[in-house]
């Protein structure tokens, strides 16, 4: 093939020129106006694969234009954790916020330099970005670079470095009335080694942190379509490759007749996978959670120069495929009865034991059975990812939200040594939790192995990406509870869980086994278990994993305690906390106080509650706990409407409060419309919905609750926890319990548009 | 598909004239980004539902997924690359400033839909704007959507 003749290896400069050619030959006929758009070449969102300019770290690089570059391992996710990082380095280095920029860490750099940027600053999520560990990291480098920078004038101007003051990007010597701008001195500080490094600044001292809440810095950007995405990629000679993998999962390939579209215009190469053909890492990956989720599929693939050419091509390719087992699943219901049957007859795990449930003696028993099921990320932007691979390197271009594993990935799926192998991040259209284990990038890397010497786009199409998920896991939960006669609060509580599907990295117990309820003694006796029940359908990651379905169960099986109880869900809950921490009480406690918990409401109106802690409730003072109060109407005809939201959340201390406030609004309303509408269903051991059209998404016009967030409750000790998954749990039972308490009707199982609330 | 013809069609993208070969069926959307690579207006769905897709064709808020290039002879298209010169400036700057986008993915067509509605309707009430604006945005950025539409068109939040 005459492509290998192509440069196997773009640096990034080349990728900035040929971008801005392209651009610069457009420009001729343009106005003005159009032409200064049209002429900027699009930033690569990537770091570089070596050190370059004025280095500090591999993490700060100062120009003399006074910019600070500042490269993050954890790629933007829509979260603001690289803006976070930037804030992190920026209270400390002293430079004007407005100099700051960000690029995504290279992770071949990494491994070539030591784990430098992998070193204090875990590379995968986005959520934890504003932690302790990390941000005490990324201030010592700030602190680190601006006693540099203070050197190097120190020795320009011959004064002790300690008379320096270092502020918005200035280097001051208030005595001889002397100032420098970073950049000027940003050359000879890059080479000073400090003899001791400094000490962080008191948080009494902090400007940014808690004080200031920038913007994102992707925005820019993003709002005049420069942004580079991983689907924007564009490289000298590349094609691009529409993938079609195996219906049903677990099936296999059995023939396909690549000459029936090998004429079609563009069309260069008809190519099909074979996970076998798969190579192997030749030394222990350095993944968080290994490389078991992130094996190939059986697919087929067409090349062509461009996408459209590809997908048409592939709708028309003869493909006969062995489905497997999968198939006996006539719908979803076959996999919802196995999970019931396995739990009440299979071994099961006990995850909580507390004293003995048989002990138990009250008269009032709350038994009920719970349900969610299978749901799709649906991230806005597609999977796939942009592959460049020859006999000895591989260098792919991609959205994950964990630069780590789609490196490892790569070095797995091309048996390449890793210092053959680069990653360069992108901008991602969403990813919650679909990024994560880079099946995708692996899928991307096969075909582009098949097709070697030519940068090669792989381009899911919606319909993969609903039918190839790597789904929310269904769980079902039975819970019983024996109310104490005289208190109304349960004295025992058993609970038996089922999970569908085979990976363990996504059968969670959080919210199910971790609520102080049932581990703070407030309830004597509990037992615990969960089961699971083997499918073909791969479940996977999805926003607060496990976590989201477990609130939802928990949190709505508390509420019929309360009612059965015949006491307010709110006092209930107070009850059931009242040896817990108090930021549980006070979180509480606020939202139902600024929802107006306790007001007469009509027939048809209502209000619930809920809450619950992500990542680990049972641990006091970690991670964060919220609590939402939701407000809604049913018509008699039992049409919804979520009038109103109030949530209260305690994560210690706020960082970036708007940041804080936008994971909130998004998050409630990914939780409300994972409660209200999503269900992915299987006909035949597939998966039946392929677009939204299917798969029904809140939009503007759905009538969306007034959120409103308040932020008293925080408790301010001494952490910055996490607000990317929790805000998920909570909306969907408050929602829930509020249907209850407007109308009658308990809704053990999601999605609620798939169920009756009429009522009369 | 395969009695699909290529074709030769003239229009112009921000006021640049554009020739592109390429099967008659090729909607705009993969014409812009493939063949003429500006790659801000994005694919979310190909069937018209997502609004990703978003690009004003004569002066019109369309789904570019759904136009083919046989349908493009002679039509003024602005992409969200041209936005900012054509009346967009304002909602870009809010944009950022309101810290709208979360990932950023659905933002460009939101943008352009949100120009059409404030060119048509420079005070919108929000039953107007939950008419136009009906795009997805699986992050949920609704909220900051509404609130920078009416902060653009100067009418209380
Ligand atoms: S891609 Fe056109 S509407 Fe979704
Ligand atoms: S900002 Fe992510 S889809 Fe809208």
């Amino acid at each position: 093939m005459n492509q290998l003749a192509l440069a196997p290896q773009l640096d990034r400069r080349q990728f900035l020129v040929t971008t801005g050619v392209v651009a610069g030959g457009m420009a001729l006929a343009l106005s003005p106006a159009d032409a200064a758009s049209a002429m900027a070449p699009p930033p690569a969102p990537w770091g570089p694969d070596a050190a370059q300019g004025f280095e500090f770290t591999p993490w700060i690089e100062i120009a003399a234009d006074d910019s600070v570059t500042v490269r993050v391992p954890n790629p933007e996710s829509g979260n603001g954790t690289m803006t976070q990082m930037a804030m992190n380095v920026a209270e400390e280095l002293g430079c004007a916020w407005k100099n700051i920029r960000v690029e995504i860490a290279s992770i071949h750099r990494n491994y070539a330099e030591n784990r430098v940027y992998t070193k204090g600053s875990l590379p995968f999520f986005g959520g934890h970005g504003t932690d302790k560990v990390r941000m005490a990291h990324t201030m010592r480098l700030g602190a680190s670079a601006r006693e540099r920078l203070k050197a190097a004038a120190a020795a320009r101007w011959k004064v002790p470095a300690s008379e320096i003051t270092a502020a918005e990007s200035m280097l001051s010597h208030t005595a001889s009335k002397r100032s420098l701008r970073y950049g000027e001195v940003a050359a000879e500080a890059a080479k000073i080694s400090l003899l001791a490094e400094p000490e962080l600044k008191p948080q009494a001292e902090w400007t940014l942190i808690g004080k200031a809440s920038p913007a994102k810095l992707s925005i820019p950007a993003i709002a005049d379509g420069t942004a580079v995405f991983g689907i924007d990629v564009k490289l000298p000679g590349m094609v691009h490759a529409a993938l079609k993998q195996v219906p049903v999962m677990g099936g296999r390939l059995k023939s396909f007749k690549p000459d029936a579209v090998k004429h079609m215009p563009g069309v260069r190469a008809v190519i099909a996978i074979d996970p076998a053909k798969s190579g192997k890492s030749p030394v222990k990956d350095e993944t968080s959670f290994g490389l078991g989720n992130s094996e190939a599929q059986h697919a087929v693939a067409v090349v062509a120069d461009h996408f459209w050419q590809a997908k048409m091509a592939l709708e028309m390719l003869p493909v006969e495929w062995d489905l497997g087992s999968g198939t006996h699943y006539r719908d979803q219901t076959d996999i919802y009865e196995g999970m019931r049957s396995i739990r009440d007859v299979g071994e099961s795990d006990e995850v909580l034991k507390k004293g003995d449930v048989s002990t138990a003696t009250g008269k009032r028993i709350v038994e009920a059975e719970y349900l969610s099921p299978y749901g799709e990320n649906a991230v806005m932007e597609p999977l796939g990812g942009t592959a460049l691979v020859t006999s000895d390197t591989c260098e792919v271009w991609c959205a994950t939200q964990d630069t780590m594993q789609a490196f490892w990935v790569s070095v797995d799926e091309t048996g390449l040594a890793p210092a053959q192998v680069k990653i360069h991040g992108t901008a991602m259209g969403g990813n919650f939790g679909r990024r994560t284990q880079a099946e995708d990038i692996r899928m991307a890397v096969a075909v582009a192995r098949q097709y070697p010497g030519v940068p090669v786009k792989t381009i899911w199409t919606r319909e993969e990406m609903f039918r190839q998920g790597r789904y929310r896991t269904p769980i079902s939960t039975k819970f019983r509870a024996v109310l104490d006669d005289a208190s109304g609060l349960p004295q025992a509580v058993s609970g038996d869980l089922c999970f569908a599907g085979d990976r363990k990295l996504f059968q969670l117990t959080q919210g199910y086994a971790d609520p102080p309820y049932f581990n703070s003694g407030a309830i004597p006796h509990v037992k615990l278990t969960t089961i699971n029940f083997p499918v073909h359908v791969l479940n996977g990651a999805y926003r607060g994993p496990c976590f989201n379905s477990n609130a939802f169960i928990t949190e709505t099986f508390i509420d019929e305690c309360a009612h059965a109880a015949g006491i307010d869900p709110v006092e209930y809950r107070l009850a059931l906390l009242a040896k817990w921490e108090k930021p549980w009480s006070d979180v509480l406690k606020l939202a139902a106080e600024k929802a107006g918990w306790g007001q007469k409401l009509p027939r048809g109106e209502g209000m619930g509650i809920a809450i619950t802690n992500w990542p680990m409730a049972t641990i006091p003072h970690f991670g964060s706990t919220m609590a939402t109060v939701a407000r809604v109407a049913v018509s008699k005809d039992g049409v919804l409407a979520v009038k109103r939201i109030d949530i209260a959340f305690d994560c210690g201390k706020v960082a970036n409060a708007d940041a804080v406030r936008a994971q909130i609004e998004g998050g409630t309303l990914f939780g409300l419309n994972m409660t209200l509408n999503e269900e992915v269903t299987i006909r035949n051991g597939a998966i039946v919905e392929g677009n939204y059209d299917e798969y029904p998404m809140l939009r503007m016009g759905d009538s969306l609750p007034e959120i409103h967030i308040h932020f008293e409750a925080l408790s301010g000790h001494d952490r910055f926890d996490l607000m990317g998954e929790l805000p998920v749990g909570p909306v969907g039972p408050a929602v829930g319990n509020a249907i209850y308490s407007a109308t009658g009707k308990r809704l053990r199982a999601t999605p609620f548009r798939k169920q009756d609330l009429s009522w009369t | 598909m395969e009695d699909d013809t290529v074709e030769t069609v003239s229009f112009t993208v921000n006021g640049l004239p554009q020739r592109v070969e390429a099967y008659s069926s090729t909607p705009l959307l993969w014409v812009l980004r493939d063949h003429l690579e500006m790659t801000g207006t994005k694919y979310g769905c190909g069937i018209a539902q997502c609004g990703a897709c978003t690009v004003h064709v004569n002066g019109e808020a369309v789904r570019s997924c759904q136009l083919p290039l046989s349908g493009l002879a002679g039509a003024d298209v602005t992409t969200i690359e041209g936005l900012a010169s054509h009346g967009g400036a304002t909602l870009q700057r809010l944009w950022a400033e309101m810290n709208v986008p979360q990932c950023g993915y659905c933002q460009a067509g939101m943008l352009m839909a949100a120009a059409d509605l404030l060119k048509k309707t420079p005070k919108p009430s929000d039953p107007e704007i939950d008419a136009v604006m009906t795009n997805i945005c699986r992050c949920g950025t609704y909220p900051r959507i509404r609130a920078a539409i009416k902060r653009a068109a100067g009418v209380a939040a």
